[in-house]
């Protein structure tokens, strides 16, 4: 059966085949090749949305991605797609989408019949509105009413693809100028890839009856497509241009289309671009301009031609051009009667006008449609001369078709940078080709004539070409065209007088020829300030046919020229695109992630380790036979390493060896705490200063020979200090002779932390060589040899508070050794311990990590004091004499044990004097459970005047309702005279 | 964007890092950080071609097209010691 406005001939859909589909729960049937907006049109259905602000009814505007009204959701529920166009998503069997903006349905949507939302939203509203303390009344209204349509609920679980394309020329538009510079750019030997948005080629060419080179133009279409793939040219349809970007990179999207597919992004490079973007048809302001049944002309044509549907049964035409007339014949042949023409101009000289009246068309020149009848349909316009004299006349009628001409499509021209002028025959702007890479062609540079749009496209096809360095050759043979003569267009952009809130210029943001008028009367000049206080032009299709029209009122309402108030500068992205393309795709599964892995991760995965990414690396977190929960292996481990004894991977830390004549001297400027004084064979506490005094990171500085050294640093903080100290070397330290190392991979470290490490290490290590160091080490000395014939640094340092040694081996050598010490130290009692045993024993302890180095801290903030005293002035430390870093409300390290014994405390918490004090004094920066003290402590940044020990603060986490009593301490909490680890 | 390498030719902008805008040679630490002059039309940069050569460049760029005006490696300042 087919649908009442289709016709039972004609259009591109497939008739074969039949789709079944729902909107809102109405079951309808379409064809393969409807988009959703030709198939709800085809069952009669023009009600598709209300509007955001005022929630009007709304319709199908157009035909094409430029629809500001009928947006849809698609597959509602947990994995829809909010805003579609329905004018551009292709229909398929089964497929199910709904209206968006209406509470608690389409037809009888609550808001509107309130007037809550007809208490109008004029220009400037949510300015004035969205402050103390009207906001209050109003924000929970405005909440329910925001947004276009609703986010869904589960991200996407399909990951776009993301592919790189580099071309020669790359043509922008598949219609006759693009299609022409494609084959001009190819027939030269150039490398082309042409995009279009439309699943089809041809733009306009699809919906006009021409004759070029003795063919019809469909049959053109047709042979144009197959050589173009012959000669090698890349098409890419449904494709569209998202953005321009630096270095003219071009962003395309292809979206799915349906919930379930992956989106596809792709990056194009081109020596050469044509944009042969066309040009979009505009609106004229009316009152009721908005009402379902109210479309572009071209709209009305392009649903007749290519889906062979009648947007109504009668139709009266609005415009200001002569395309009106030949369109008016189209139509009529595609079964729509047309009651009558409106065209505020004088009576054109035209053959087809006569043709038009003996059919019974009532042809109304100077006059201009003053409102449009009915509520959620177009019932009847009443029309009246242009100067308001006469009596007006009621027309009836289910579908109105307005033109107010054509505007070339800025959008990419305007981001690569062209300038544009104002062209007054076309009552428009149009981009100076200036460049020889970027190069506008056709219906975009306002030729809008097929004749010329052909000839237009195979010169800037030629022009790409050579300037893609291929051979110039001759110039083809324009093409012989017979078509529509160029539209003479009258500049027509509003119907003076009537009811100015009801004359809307932007449909999907409700702005009307009134609030553009009010914005002018309170100051506004510039067209970029008018369009953020009045929303002109800001939503998803980005004022397509209502920004040129919103200018050109606005220039009338200041008595200025369009020309000099400009357009709003449109920016990317030119066409809405799920935010998933740009986010979804790093990450996914089976995209490339390297994971880092230090040379002990099979032994710690084979002793049951939960390993945890840290960047790119994985650590132990804990050793699940430890304990049945997380804090419980973790509590068993730190008090294993204070009774007997530990091991722990610490391979990730960052390793750079530093060396040369210069090297002391380099790293006294890196430095605080003057590392050119560590002996040869000792290891030394340092901290590095960001350029501003900030602590950029703290780590061992080992002295290896006179002019080498070796650093560690954190593990997230390696690749920043490597370059850290390669900017120094080559910029501010350019005259010392000095170079960095990254041997990170090189060397694995393993700590042996406990009382029982010593005799642990006179076990594995061959006392030959190892006894005599493993009892003369003091606390900061290494000693250098072999292990199994490959190097071993033994450095006694501790991060632990128990005496401790680093073995830094090479990295090949880590799994026996690591093996050895287990084998070893098991009947001990020693285990290998993770990185929340780390936490506890390091917090404990009261050293350092990045919770506390978190690149807001001095430091005299961290109770460095001593070490900014014996240094040399390094890079940072000019600054470090700032009154500011020294005032009484700066943060200071300070430790915190929890009043209570059963408390915990939370990192992350904000410290507040009493429990209903909102002023915040500081925040714990780590809180562990410690099993050496049998109660919550922490390290936390408290402002110095707070910062006296025994004073009681409230660890505050109001999102969990948590509020701790904690007592200010030092940060060391536990052996504070570090007796344990000089044993 | 892309920068051309001196050491190894044009490459995406993804190899690279950007570390600091400069200011006029002489002027203090303090000045360099808080009395900034900014002229969009020549923007002088330090970058890193850090997942490249990872050689320190320095960048004329103009802030207001994005593009890469002049790309040097950074100089190395006379034997005099008067570069810093
Ligand atoms: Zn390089």
């Amino acid at each position: 059966m087919t649908a009442r406005f289709r016709n039972p001939t004609g259009g591109s859909v497939d008739r074969s085949r039949t789709c079944r589909f729902t909107f809102d729960r109405q079951s309808l049937r379409g064809f393969a090749g409807d988009t959703l907006a030709s198939a709800l049109l085809a069952n009669g259905v023009h009600l598709i949305g209300r509007s955001t602000k005022c929630r009007r009814p709304r319709g199908i505007f157009t035909a094409g991605p430029e629809e500001p009204n009928a947006l849809g959701t698609l597959d509602p529920g947990d994995r829809q797609i909010p805003n579609v166009p329905l004018t551009v998503a292709p229909l398929a069997d089964g497929l199910v989408f709904a209206s968006q903006n209406r509470w608690p349905s389409l037809r009888f949507d609550l808001s509107s019949i309130a007037g809550v939302a007809g208490a109008r939203f004029g220009a400037g509203f949510y300015y004035k509105t969205f402050m103390w303390p009207a906001w209050r009344w109003y924000e929970p209204l405005i909440r329910g009413l925001a947004g276009l349509g609703c986010a869904p609920k589960i991200g996407v679980d399909r990951p776009p693809r993301e592919r790189h394309l580099d071309c020669d020329v790359l043509v922008v538009g598949g219609g006759a100028a693009g299609l022409s510079a494609a084959r001009a750019a190819a027939s030269r030997g150039a490398k082309v890839v042409l995009c279009e948005q439309d699943s089809s080629l041809g733009g306009e060419l699809q919906f006009e009856t021409a004759t070029i080179d003795g063919r019809a133009s469909s049959r053109w279409l047709i042979d144009s497509e197959r050589e173009l793939r012959v000669a090698g040219v890349e098409l890419l349809t449904g494709t569209a241009v998202v953005g321009c970007y630096d270095d003219l990179l071009l962003a395309l999207c292809q979206p799915a289309g349906y919930p379930g597919e992956a989106d596809e992004l792709l990056h194009i490079r081109a020596a050469a671009r044509v944009l042969a973007t066309g040009a979009t048809e505009r609106a004229i302001a009316f009152a009721g301009n908005d009402r379902p049944g109210v479309m572009l002309l071209g709209a009305v044509e392009r649903f007749a031609a290519r889906f062979a549907v009648r947007a109504g049964n009668e139709a009266v035409l609005f415009a200001n051009h002569d395309r009106v007339y030949c369109a008016a014949q189209r139509l009529r042949e595609a079964g729509i009667r047309i009651a009558a023409i409106v065209d505020p101009r004088a009576r054109p000289e035209l053959a087809v006008l006569e043709e038009l009246e003996r059919g019974g068309v009532r042809i109304c020149n100077e006059q201009v449609v003053e409102q449009v009848l009915g509520g959620h349909r177009v019932s009847g316009v009443i029309v009246r001369h242009r100067d308001g004299v006469g009596t007006p006349t009621r027309i009836s009628c289910d579908v109105l078709g307005a033109s107010g001409g054509w505007t070339p499509a800025l959008q990419l021209a305007t981001q690569s940078g062209l300038a544009q002028r104002y062209d007054a025959q076309l009552g428009a702007f149009i981009p100076v080709s200036e460049s020889a890479t970027v190069i506008p062609a056709g219906a975009a540079r306002g030729k809008l004539e097929l004749a010329a749009a052909l000839a237009d496209g195979t010169a800037a096809g030629a022009v790409a070409a050579t300037a893609a360095g291929r051979d110039a050759a001759p110039a083809e043979r324009p093409a012989l065209v017979s078509a529509d003569p160029a539209p003479a267009v009258m500049p027509f952009w509003r119907v003076v007088g009537g009811d100015e809130k009801r004359q809307f210029v932007d449909l999907q943001n409700d702005v009307t020829v009134s609030d553009l008028r009010q914005a002018v009367a309170e100051g506004f000049r510039e067209i970029e300030h008018v369009k953020r206080y009045t929303a002109l032009g800001v939503g998803t299709d980005q004022g397509k046919t209502s920004g040129l029209p919103g200018a050109a009122i606005l220039a009338e309402f200041l008595g200025k020229p369009l020309a000099e108030v400009g357009v709003s500068r449109p920016r990317p992205p030119t066409r809405p695109i799920p935010l998933g393309v740009l986010a979804g795709f790093r990450g996914a599964p089976g995209t490339v992630r390297p994971v880092r892995h230090t040379p002990l991760q099979a032994d710690h995965v084979a002793d049951g380790a939960l390993m945890e990414p840290a960047g790119l690396w994985l650590r132990p977190r804990y050793y699940r036979d430890h304990g049945e929960s997380l804090a419980a292996a973790a509590e068993f481990e730190a008090q294993r390493v204070r009774a007997a004894g530990g091991l722990f991977d610490a391979s990730t830390l960052g390793k750079i060896e530093v060396a040369g004549p210069d090297a002391a001297a380099f790293l006294d400027r890196i430095y605080l705490a003057r590392p050119s004084g560590i002996g040869i064979g000792r290891a030394r506490y340092c901290v590095m200063l960001r350029e501003d005094g900030m602590v950029l990171d703290d780590g061992l500085v080992l002295r290896l020979a006179a002019q080498h050294f070796l650093l560690t640093t954190s593990t997230h903080a390696a690749a920043a200090v490597l370059s850290h100290l390669e900017y120094h070397a080559a910029c501010s330290a350019a005259e010392l002779a000095v170079s960095c190392t990254d041997v990170t991979d090189a060397w694995a470290v393993i700590v042996v932390a406990g009382p029982r490490t010593r005799q642990l290490l006179r076990k594995v290590l061959p006392p030959a060589q190892w006894r005599e160091p493993l009892e003369q080490l003091r606390h900061m000395d290494f000693h250098c040899g072999k292990w199994q014939s490959r190097p071993l640094r033994l450095l006694r340092a501790s991060f632990s508070g128990e005496l401790a040694y680093e073995l830094h081996c090479a990295a090949d050598a880590a799994p026996p050794l690591w093996r050895a010490l287990r084998r070893h130290g098991a009947p001990d009692g020693v285990i290998p311990y993770g990185l929340e045993a780390l936490d506890i024993l390091r917090v404990e302890k009261g050293y350092l990590t990045s919770a506390e180095i978190n690149g807001q801290v001095s430091p005299y903030d961290l109770r460095l004091d001593d070490m900014v005293k014996r240094s040399a002035p390094c890079i940072g430390s000019g600054l470090l004499a700032r009154p500011a870093l020294h005032e009484p409300s700066r943060p200071i390290l300070v430790g915190l044990v929890a009043a209570d014994a059963t408390a915990r405390l939370d990192a992350g918490a904000q410290l507040i004097a009493a429990a209903r004090s909102t002023q915040s004094l500081g925040h714990v920066t780590s809180a562990v459970w410690s099993p050496a003290l049998g109660r919550a402590v922490g390290l936390a940044l408290l402002a110095r005047e707070f910062a006296a020990h025994d004073r009681e603060v409230v660890a505050a986490d109001p999102l969990r309702a948590r509020y701790t009593k904690a007592r200010v301490t030092a940060a060391v909490h536990f052996d504070p005279t570090g007796e344990r680890m000089r044993l | 964007m892309l920068i051309s390498c001196p050491f190894c030719g044009e490459r995406e902008v993804a190899e690279f890092e950007f570390r600091c805008t400069l200011e006029e040679r002489g002027a203090t630490a303090a000045e360099r950080l808080y009395f900034r002059l900014a002229d969009p039309r020549r923007s002088l940069e330090h970058w890193q071609h850090v997942r490249g050569c990872r050689m320190w460049l320095e960048l004329h760029r103009d802030l207001r097209t994005g593009r890469v005006l002049r790309t040097a490696s950074v100089p190395v300042p006379p034997a005099d010691g008067t570069g810093s």
